[in-house]
């Protein structure tokens, strides 16, 4: 994502002297930046439109909720990914990481419930690992089979001890969730701003305040996990050791760095991440308890989050909160607000096309400008959206939000090759 | 990067100040909900329209048919789910019910349960049901409308074979079709949400947007609108016809409900399956009720800690068809099976445990009177 972001500096003043020696913006004030645009249009949107529900706070705590899984998925993915693995089987972790959040929470509470989650998905980590690393398995297919194997042994560990205690082997008996916390006088104050519907103001109240209100312990420490995994993958020794696995684990090898070891303690990682955000279906107030086949492709979607957020923290909470406000405003409002969001679309594009446009890049501008229109048609020919296609906007919306920002992805150097210890890569 | 060691203690001290001054102002959240825009408060109960009269003295012919002197010994009974599979708390729970029921009291030789996948071709379904056929089990019972391709498919390929299937209608020598009036049980939970109303609002969650469950959708929206015509009535879907996850989705169910609920709806009516339980705890955590689905889902254990927002189900006897359809094959009388399982044979119906219904039962037995005899007449298709 950061790639962008860096184009989107110029017409914003950064960089008063042309096209050529362009100061690179450090990558907090880039994230800042997308934010700010991202809230002016979904503010200009919400406004001109009319529909409040895209800046509401119930839109927002419910795009946070549905963002959880999906953003422990993502950083699983990050974690193993830059040490050279790809993961693919992180829906099989996720997997075993509902039975275990169920079983862990119905004996010792939600806490248990975490940590078992994050116990399961570790093994499934270490499963893959033994499987990639020390074997040389083709990392795709140790991937599959691990999302096999995880709905099986899920399947199988739920009809041996919940079936006797919820007389249904594919759901768990329910187990006592997370509490939730809320700022109350933050809320209270958001709450008052958000309900005087002014400009812009309004707004951002909003949408701060339901990321305030009714928040567990589980997304706050989600949350928390983004930065503390880029300041120890890119701020440590350790960090740096670890990447450098995924990017010349020969030379690595030959600085004395223990490839094995450390490809094995970020799958041990990314497993339990991934578990933690079964764990998040299962936890979470209003959850599931443990659900066969419930997390429904949110491991690949962490996956593809991940991927488009360019292997960085960063992009990837922001692929997840782009999909998890998407999915939750669908879900909440229904089709008029989605079609308030297409409007969104368009002036997002116009920002885009005036960048353009001052860049002197004609071609893209033509093209941001003649999508924009094209949006611009269907937001006038259609009262609303059909019903059919609501369900995807989440799909949709990450999928060319993202892929319009982060055109110059650069994944690790040797990611999915395997690294035999002592033989030439 | 360099910094003197006391700068830096300073700035963190200074961060952990404002953390902790921020942790202070962060309240734990009560159970008891509602307190956020829940819609309550302003609405009142609906105005409700004067019900059918409740018939005189009703003798329940709800009588048993139990196993009694069929016989059964010879069947081999090859029963294929759909998503979800036995332990879903629902329809595929039901038929398995009807089978184990046959099995005790009919003697049913041999049962093979298989279990469709959410993500399954048509190729998966005909094979499972083909494999079935010839291993030499009869009947086959295939649960579920996503079978009815596959059902219209292989049936011909084995004549010597009974078919049946579950919520679908389809011709056939050898295919039974087990179908059920479920817009008329709806229409009966649609008057009780009416009457349970506290804002005159009541909401309706399907799982997935698919003929069948829109004749939930129908049933209940007529029945709500019967008893109370000026009620507003929330209703949406999970997914598209085609996407069964929304039967599978309690979080998505859960997201949705509470959507209803802030749009001032108190009673709400779910068709999704699993994806219920989170509309069950959607209505928990907003104090508002919540009426279940094809089973009675107050006594479902999985569902233990909402329970006491379920008011009532609308019930599909599911096992009860299949059971009778097992029981006609074995006495070689599949005539006898009612075209439909309605009202009036008591195939469909509203559960009453948790005793939320009971100030009510005259005027939804008296809805349920007028549409046996016809004075009522319920469409299956949403307006």
């Amino acid at each position: 994502m950061s790639t962008t972001l860096e184009s989107a500096g110029p017409a914003k003043g950064a960089a008063p002297n042309g096209n050529g020696g362009r100061r690179r913006l450090p990558g907090w004030l880039v994230g800042v930046l997308w934010a700010v645009v991202a809230l002016g249009v979904l503010a200009t949107a919400s406004y001109l439109t009319g529909v409040t529900e895209l800046t509401s706070s119930t839109t927002a705590q419910n795009g946070l909720r549905l963002a959880l899984p999906i953003l422990l998925a993502a950083l699983g993915g990050l974690w193993a990914e830059r040490a050279g693995v790809i993961n693919i089987g992180l829906e099989g972790m996720m997997i075993l990481g509902t039975w275990g959040a169920a079983w862990g929470a119905y004996y010792g509470g939600p806490w248990a419930g975490l940590l078992a989650a994050a116990v399961f998905g570790a093994l499934g980590g270490l499963l893959h690992a033994v499987a990639t690393v020390t074997f040389g398995v083709n990392h795709i297919v140790s991937g599959v089979a691990i999302n096999l194997l995880g709905l099986g042994i899920a399947k199988y560990l739920a009809k041996l001890v919940f079936e006797p205690l919820s007389g249904n082997p594919r759901q768990s008996p329910p187990v006592e969730k997370f509490d939730t916390y809320s700022a109350t006088w933050l809320a209270d104050w958001l709450g008052d701003l958000e309900n005087a519907q002014r400009v812009v103001l309004s707004d951002v109240a909003g949408l701060l305040r339901g990321l305030v209100t009714g928040v567990s312990p589980l997304a706050m420490l989600a949350l928390l996990l983004v930065p503390i995994s880029y300041v120890a993958l890119w701020r440590t020794r350790f960090g740096l050791r670890l990447r450098s696995c995924g990017e010349n684990p020969t030379a690595a090898e030959s600085l004395g760095v223990r490839v094995y070891l450390h490809k094995y303690l970020a799958l041990l990682i990314s497993g339990g991440f991934a578990g933690m955000g079964g764990a998040a279906l299962v936890l979470l107030p209003g959850g599931a308890d443990y659900l066969e086949d419930q997390t429904g492709g949110r491991g690949y979607i962490g996956l593809a989050a991940m991927i488009f957020g360019n292997w960085r923290p960063g992009g990837l909470l922001g692929g997840a909160a782009l999909f998890g406000y998407a999915d939750g405003l669908q879900l909440s409002a229904g089709g008029s607000a989605i079609l308030a969001l297409l409007y969104g679309a368009v002036l997002l594009l116009g920002v885009i096309v005036v960048v353009q446009l001052v860049r002197r890049r004609w071609i893209a501008a033509a093209v941001g400008a003649g999508s924009a229109l094209l949006l611009y048609y269907v937001y006038w020919s259609v009262d609303e959206l059909s019903s059919d296609l609501t369900p995807y906007t989440a799909h949709a919306v990450t999928l060319v939000v993202l892929a319009a920002a982060a055109q110059r992805l650069r994944p690790p150097k040797s990611i999915g090759s395997t690294y035999q210890r002592g033989v030439d890569g | 990067m360099r910094r003197s060691r006391g700068a830096f203690a300073s700035r963190l001290a200074a961060i952990s100040f404002v953390g902790v001054l921020a942790l202070a102002g962060c309240a734990k959240d009560t159970g008891d909900g509602g307190d956020n825009a829940s819609g309550g408060g302003q609405g009142q109960p609906c105005e409700l329209a004067d019900p059918p009269a409740a018939p005189q003295g009703s003798e329940s012919n709800t009588e048993e048919n139990d196993g009694g002197d069929v016989d059964a010994s010879d069947l081999k009974v090859g029963l294929a789910f759909d998503v979800g599979g036995r332990g879903d708390a629902s329809f595929n729970d039901a038929a398995a019910a009807g089978v184990d029921r046959a099995e005790e009291e009919l003697g049913v030789a041999d049962s093979k349960e298989t279990t469709a996948a959410a993500t399954e071709s048509e190729d998966a379904k005909m094979s499972r049901l083909r494999q079935m056929a010839t291993d030499g089990f009869n009947p086959v019972i295939a649960v579920g409308f996503a079978y009815a391709e596959s059902v219209k498919k292989v049936a011909p390929q084995f004549p010597d074979t009974q078919f049946a299937i579950v919520d679908e209608s389809l011709d056939g020598d050898n295919v039974t079709s087990l179908v059920f009036a479920e817009e008329q049980g709806s229409f009966l939970a649609g008057v009780a949400a009416a009457y349970k109303s506290e804002n005159c609002h009541v909401g309706f969650v399907g799982g997935v947007n698919t003929p069948l469950i829109q004749k939930f959708e129908a049933g209940f929206i007529q029945g709500a609108k019967a008893a109370a015509p000026d009620i507003e009535i929330e209703r949406d879907y999970l997914t598209p016809a085609g996407d069964l996850s929304g039967f599978n989705d309690p979080n998505k169910g859960n997201v949705k409900a509470a959507g209803q609920l802030n749009s001032g709806a108190d009673v709400l009516f779910h068709a999704a399956g699993a994806s219920g339980k989170g509309v069950f705890q959607a209505a928990k955590s907003k104090d508002a009720l919540a009426i279940g689905v094809d089973s009675d889902q107050y006594k479902d254990k999985t569902l233990a800690d909402t329970k006491d927002v379920i008011m009532t189900s609308m019930i599909k006897e599911v096992d009860v068809a299949v059971f009778d359809f097992i029981k006609a094959m074995a006495a070689d009388d599949l005539d006898s099976l009612p075209e439909r399982f309605d009202l009036a044979v008591n195939g469909v119906g509203y559960s009453t445990s948790g005793g939320k219904v009971d100030d009510i039962t005259e005027q939804l037995d008296g809805y349920k009177q007028a549409i046996i005899e016809g004075d009522i007449k319920v469409s299956d298709k949403p307006e």
